[in-house]
């Protein structure tokens, strides 16, 4: 009889968490191998932002205050797994969205069951540009898909912009046999072309996953007379470019997609690191108060002194905030609405990343930055240094800070006292 | 240029080569005396590696580290003997072909339990930063790989011809039968030659890692080469499979070079399937003949 009522009650109790309180939030991505640094980071960030929420009492959907309940999907970087995890999820009746996926191929495996279903998703931090294309070469009129993260067209433009300001005509063009590193191939050329020609390809380089010498192809590209490798690889084999690199004296610098900011690149290739570099969303610095309490709180969380990803992290926490901002405009936890109130939110979000204005606009197939939020100027050139990653080029750490503090747009004065200006500590 | 591309390819392939000699050699010590392989070698390589690194981040110094891997890879050696090979062996079956593979994944798998699936550097106080020798360049941890492989080798056959025990570890290898006749126990001898090939293997692995990081999967590419390499030597050659490992490695690395990293693979296999074919026994391998 005890026993009864106890079970019973029990049952009440899981019924009633379970009847509506919560805006379920599934968070998917590789939390272990090679992706992993970004996958555990993303996940990290987005439940940093998650539990801000929740201590505050929750989302305000319509009448009451709901908190969020993550769901947490490892995906293993598989594609397979990532098509079985999106099935899940979309069989999901109650589920309000998704956020996450690393690798490109696990978006084009999984991603349309969601979309099938019209299950709210926001891609983070996946840059591959195919993830987004395949959606306007099929001539999707209503699409669930959103993404949060500096696409590779945006960070393929920077990096031949990197080189060509550099002085460098020659360069080589690496890249993995994965989704994600032939496309990335294929935007660089692309974007060389945009831009004028002005760089010559003196050798295109490819190597497979789990490869970890490459001497060969490294050789090739000095004999070719590289000035500079362009890149588009994962962590572990990035770093085995740079070690082959320093092992045959190639000194010519990489430069390449965001990825080179993992840290099982900087740790696998410590000193031959230095001075690599690749498009950020997000600098580890505590320039602006509301970055240092994001740093301190990862910090603090989750107990290391450097984010592993902390492009992933921030994304992962922005996503959220903004994910949060279009629950509250809803009214809703249900999926559908969400998406309408993603493509036209009217408050804008203040996150770690950027304060987002209206990121997102209806989807238009035959422009695929209707459901991007990243735009060009979100954008920083990093550097690696000493194991971390720093700001490339100062203009932007400056610029970063004046935005912060105010002051948009109107440069009332020139920017001649860059540093002490608007430092806020 | 050309010339000393092809120096640099081939030199560079040759000292790979040898960690592939080194585990090959492994494979003839515990078939000399049992007839039998540790299909698990490979995962025994990455079992040590990651004992290794564990010992280095507690804080153990190089020099206590690389004898404290060794009689880690001999333990882990002694117990595959126990566990998956003298039973098979005493029943004269064939078991030990399936358990030695059964213990090489429950190996993986205890790795990826313990330390994940994440690739690592290996810290090591040997400098990374090439030489140049004749125009070519070579890291001083490539050069590491060659010495510790001549070392333990040398070791391990003057230990065989010198001594007692290895005298009659030559016995057993010889005539098993009248090894056990003259008092010599065979049992004891194939464990100690577990031991022995566990311990090669765990100085491949601290050999190996430095260059190539250490993960659950760094293995699997090692070991096939391996074991080609002891099949086209011969497998009770001895010396042979660092000839045939120096050669697999530089083919492999100048097939890279020239036909594209794709095909890094086939010319080395193709050769395996000529040497098989021309002379089964291996280049290197003594015909035995059978009387009936």
């Amino acid at each position: 009889m005890l026993r009864q009522t106890l079970y019973g009650s029990l049952l009440l109790a899981a019924l009633g968490l379970h009847a509506g309180d919560t805006v379920k939030l599934a968070i998917t991505g590789p939390f272990t191998g090679g992706s992993a640094p970004m996958g555990a980071s993303t996940r990290d960030g987005a439940k940093l932002a998650i539990a801000e929420i929740n201590a505050a009492g929750g989302i305000q959907v319509g009448g009451k205050k709901m908190k969020i309940e993550a769901i947490e999907r490892d995906d293993e970087a598989k594609n397979e797994r990532g098509a079985l995890i999106a099935q899940e999820l979309a069989a999901m009746n109650d589920l309000s969205g998704v956020i996450g996926t690393v690798n490109t191929g696990v978006c084009m495996a999984g991603d349309k069951h969601l979309q099938e279903k019209g299950v709210t998703k926001i891609i983070c931090p996946a840059a591959g540009s195919a993830s987004m294309t395949q959606w306007s070469k099929a001539g999707v009129k209503d699409l669930s898909i959103f993404r949060f993260a500096a696409h590779d067209g945006i960070q393929a433009a920077m990096v031949v912009e990197e080189a060509i300001n550099r002085k460098f005509t020659k360069v080589a063009v690496v890249f993995d046999s994965t989704n994600y590193g032939v496309s990335g191939r294929d935007d660089i050329l692309n974007q060389i072309k945009l831009q004028g020609n002005k760089l010559q390809v003196v050798a295109q380089e490819k190597f497979n996953i789990g490869d970890k010498d490459m001497t060969a192809q490294l050789l090739r590209a000095k004999a070719a007379g590289a000035q500079a490798v362009l890149i588009w690889a994962i962590g572990p084999e990035l770093a085995a470019v740079s070690n082959g690199m320093a092992k045959i004296g190639m000194k010519a610098p990489l430069i390449g997609g965001w990825t080179l900011s993992m840290s099982n690149y900087i740790d696998n290739a410590g000193k031959n690191g230095n001075g690599t570099l690749m498009p950020q969303t997000f600098i580890e610095e505590p320039i602006t108060p509301k970055a240092k309490a994001f740093i301190d709180g990862y910090h603090k969380t989750y107990k290391v002194d450097r984010i592993p990803s902390a492009v992933a992290a921030a994304q992962g926490y922005d996503a959220v905030l903004i994910f949060a901002a279009a629950v509250k405009q809803a009214g809703s936890t249900d999926t559908h609405k969400i998406k309408a109130a993603l493509e036209d939110l009217k408050e804008p979000v203040k996150g770690v990343i950027a304060t987002w204005n209206h990121p997102y606009t209806k989807w238009n197939p035959a422009d695929v930055t209707t459901h991007e939020a990243f735009r060009r100027e979100q954008v920083v050139m990093g550097m690696v240094q000493d194991g971390r990653v720093v700001f490339g080029n100062a203009a932007d750490k400056a610029r970063l800070i004046k935005e912060a503090t105010g002051t948009p747009a109107k440069p009332a004065a020139k920017p001649a006292a860059k540093p002490g200006k608007g430092k806020t500590k | 240029m050309n010339a000393l591309i092809i120096g640099q390819m081939a030199v560079s392939g040759a000292l790979m080569g040898l960690v592939y000699a080194l585990i090959a050699y492994g494979f003839q010590l515990t078939y000399a005396t049992s007839k039998s392989i540790n299909f698990g070698q490979g995962e025994l390589v990455m079992v040590s590696a990651f004992f290794c690194l564990t010992l280095t981040n507690l804080g153990l110094p190089y020099w206590l580290m690389v004898p404290g891997g060794l009689l880690f890879g001999a333990l882990m050696g002694l117990i595959i003997e126990r566990a998956g090979v003298r039973l098979a062996l005493e029943q004269k079956s064939e078991g030990w072909i399936l358990l030695s593979i059964i213990m090489g994944l429950f190996l993986f798998s205890a790795a990826e339990n313990i330390w994940g699936r994440d690739d690592r550097p290996f810290p090591t106080p040997i400098s990374a930063d090439p030489i140049r020798v004749f125009g070519v360049d070579v890291t001083r941890l490539e050069l590491s790989v060659a010495v510790g492989v001549f070392a333990i080798m040398g070791l391990i056959e003057l230990f065989k011809r010198r001594t007692l025990l290895g005298k009659a570890f030559e016995a057993v290898s010889a005539d098993r039968d009248a090894a056990e006749l003259m008092g010599i126990s065979a049992t004891r001898t194939v464990m100690l030659s577990y031991a022995l090939s566990g311990a090669v293997a765990a100085l491949a692995g601290i050999l190996v890692s430095p260059i190539t990081t250490v993960g659950p999967t760094m293995a699997s590419a090692l070991i096939l080469k391996a074991f080609s390499v002891a099949v086209v030597a011969g497998l009770d050659s001895g010396f042979g499979v660092v000839l045939i490992g120096m050669a697999l490695g530089a083919l492999e690395s100048l097939a890279s070079f020239y036909l594209g990293s794709g095909w890094r693979e086939a010319p080395g296999l193709t050769l395996l399937i000529l040497a098989l074919a021309v002379r089964p026994t291996g280049v290197f391998g003594k015909a035995v003949i059978r009387k009936v």
